[in-house]
């Protein structure tokens, strides 16, 4: 028995989905559409909805800062402007605070969790560089926002018609959750081909999505208005959530 | 006459939906096969709005009949990239221009049943005891004649989307696909769709205002907290 053997790599995770879909079981580079190229923002948006494995290609090629380049500013721009319909709803200082307050929770909540991310693909047995682990995080957050960028018309129609901050804050707080399940997706595909397996990943993901709903919470008030850009009392986001529901009638100053 | 007939042909093939058909169509971008199914929808769903809106007055089925074609085109508008993200997301990878034909195929082919229907919805109408001042919202004939027509448009939703199951299938090659693309699409537009009709209400009547298009306090709450305060009060 020689025990200078290199360890066994693990098998790939590949997670459960349909047929032809990013999850499904093939080596990346293996289709010819992994390999094209990836020549801006807009190229990316159409990578990471059509064919992510190809952001995953590139993410693994030498000089791949130019594509998480890219999917970081997806990632700003979007929710910069998602954060303005979230703003429409109070109108006012709102228009300019909730995107500021929206694009830097999201920046700073994966920059919390990249080292955990990092750390937990290297102890399920990843082979992944921190610069490949970044690119998924930045490939989670632009497909967030590019998804919230497609919820944003309906957002706006129920902030122009409703008046109860429970009710819009609800509604965004469902489209935030649609968004980050393919967010998850898409860094469930990229961690199998990094050779990880599931359970690192899946206790992050439970991480990631604690360390952003408290930041909702953090940086509160999101949708409502308050004096202050920040609150400085500290408050657990489920507390901060139910006193919002038990509120009687929360709504709008007069303003609208 | 014979643009007559070539339209007729079309709507023929649209309600068929038989997947090679309806797939010629998609493949091939045409403007004016959009520009026909805008027509057919403000076509089929205005006539069925005017019935409905018949009942109350002449001036309310005029509205209706502007209103329901707008609820229809401006939920497509709404979740045009919605619908066309989701798509290629849920493992059906086809363009946006692709997503927003077939969703509007869906409604045109909902609109063509409502206008069939409207023939029987106005024979409804017809029946149900006149508007008076004793009328009110609780009162049977209305409430018979919410449902029935509640319930032709619901048929006519459901139905022009199951058309489109055997497409969406043949194209992405799973039933699971399919299912969870049409699903997705559902949600999305029940969602927009239920609250661009709250805003647009009323499309029967509305017994404590005049005859209007729009009222100003229609843009006010949403439909989804009206029903779950109503759900509230029933509960506690």
């Amino acid at each position: 028995m020689n025990d200078n053997n290199p360890p066994p790599i693990p098998p790939a995770y590949n997670p459960p989905g349909p047929p032809g879909s990013p999850n499904t079981p093939r080596a990346l580079g293996d289709d010819p559409q992994d390999t094209v190229s990836i020549t801006g923002p807009l190229s990316a948006i159409e990578a990471i909805l059509r064919h992510p494995r190809r952001i995953i290609y590139q993410l693994r090629q030498p000089g791949a800062g130019h594509i998480v380049f890219a999917l970081l500013l997806i990632a700003v721009a979007f929710s910069l402007v998602y954060g303005v319909v979230v703003g429409t709803f109070s109108l006012g200082a709102q228009l300019w605070a909730a995107p500021v307050k929206i694009a830097a929770g999201l920046v700073i909540s994966a920059l919390l969790c990249l080292p955990s991310l990092y750390i937990f693909s290297c102890l399920s047995g990843s082979q992944a560089r921190l610069a490949e682990v970044v690119g998924l995080i930045a490939g989670l957050l632009a497909l967030m926002t590019v998804l919230l960028i497609g919820f944003a018309p309906v957002a706006w129609v129920f902030s122009q018609s409703t008046e109860s901050l429970a009710a819009m804050g609800a509604l965004h707080l469902v489209f935030w959750i649609i968004a980050t399940y393919f967010g998850v997706r898409f860094l469930a595909t990229g961690f199998a081909h990094l050779s990880g397996k599931p359970g690192g990943l899946r206790v992050w993901v439970v991480i990631f999505l604690l360390v952003m709903a408290q930041m909702t919470t953090t940086l509160r008030p999101l949708v409502g208005t308050s004096e202050a850009f920040l609150q400085t009392e500290k408050k657990f986001f489920v507390k901060h959530w139910i006193e919002q529901l038990e509120k009687p009638n929360a709504t709008l100053p007069t303003q609208r | 006459m014979s643009t007559t007939a070539t339209s007729l042909d079309e709507i023929r093939v649209l309600l068929r939906a038989q997947p090679h058909s309806l797939q010629d169509w998609l493949k091939r971008w045409r403007t004016q096969r959009l520009v026909w199914c805008v027509t057919i929808i403000i076509i089929g769903a205005g006539i069925y709005g005017a019935v409905m809106g018949a009942w109350r007055d002449a001036l309310q089925g005029l509205y209706t009949g502007i209103k329901l074609p707008l609820v229809i085109l401006l939920t497509t508008l709404g979740n045009t990239l919605l619908n066309g993200m989701l798509a290629p997301l849920l493992g059906l990878n086809r363009t946006f221009r692709q997503s927003l034909l077939m969703v509007l195929m869906t409604f045109a082919i909902a609109a063509v049943m409502l206008g069939a229907l409207s023939p029987v919805a106005a024979f409804v109408v017809w029946n149900t005891p006149p508007l008076t001042a004793a009328t009110r919202l609780a009162s049977t004939e209305y409430g018979l004649l919410q449902l029935t027509l509640v319930v032709f448009i619901a048929y006519a939703g459901v139905t022009g989307n199951l058309c489109l199951v055997p497409l969406l299938r043949q194209w992405s090659g799973s039933a699971s696909v399919a299912r969870n693309v049409l699903l997705a699409w559902l949600a999305v537009n029940l969602l927009l769709g239920s609250q661009i009709c709250w805003v647009l209400r009323p499309f029967i009547w509305d017994p404590a205002r005049p005859v209007e298009f729009l009222g100003p306090e229609y843009l006010r709450g949403s439909f989804y907290e009206t029903v779950f305060e109503a759900a509230r009060r029933l509960l506690i």
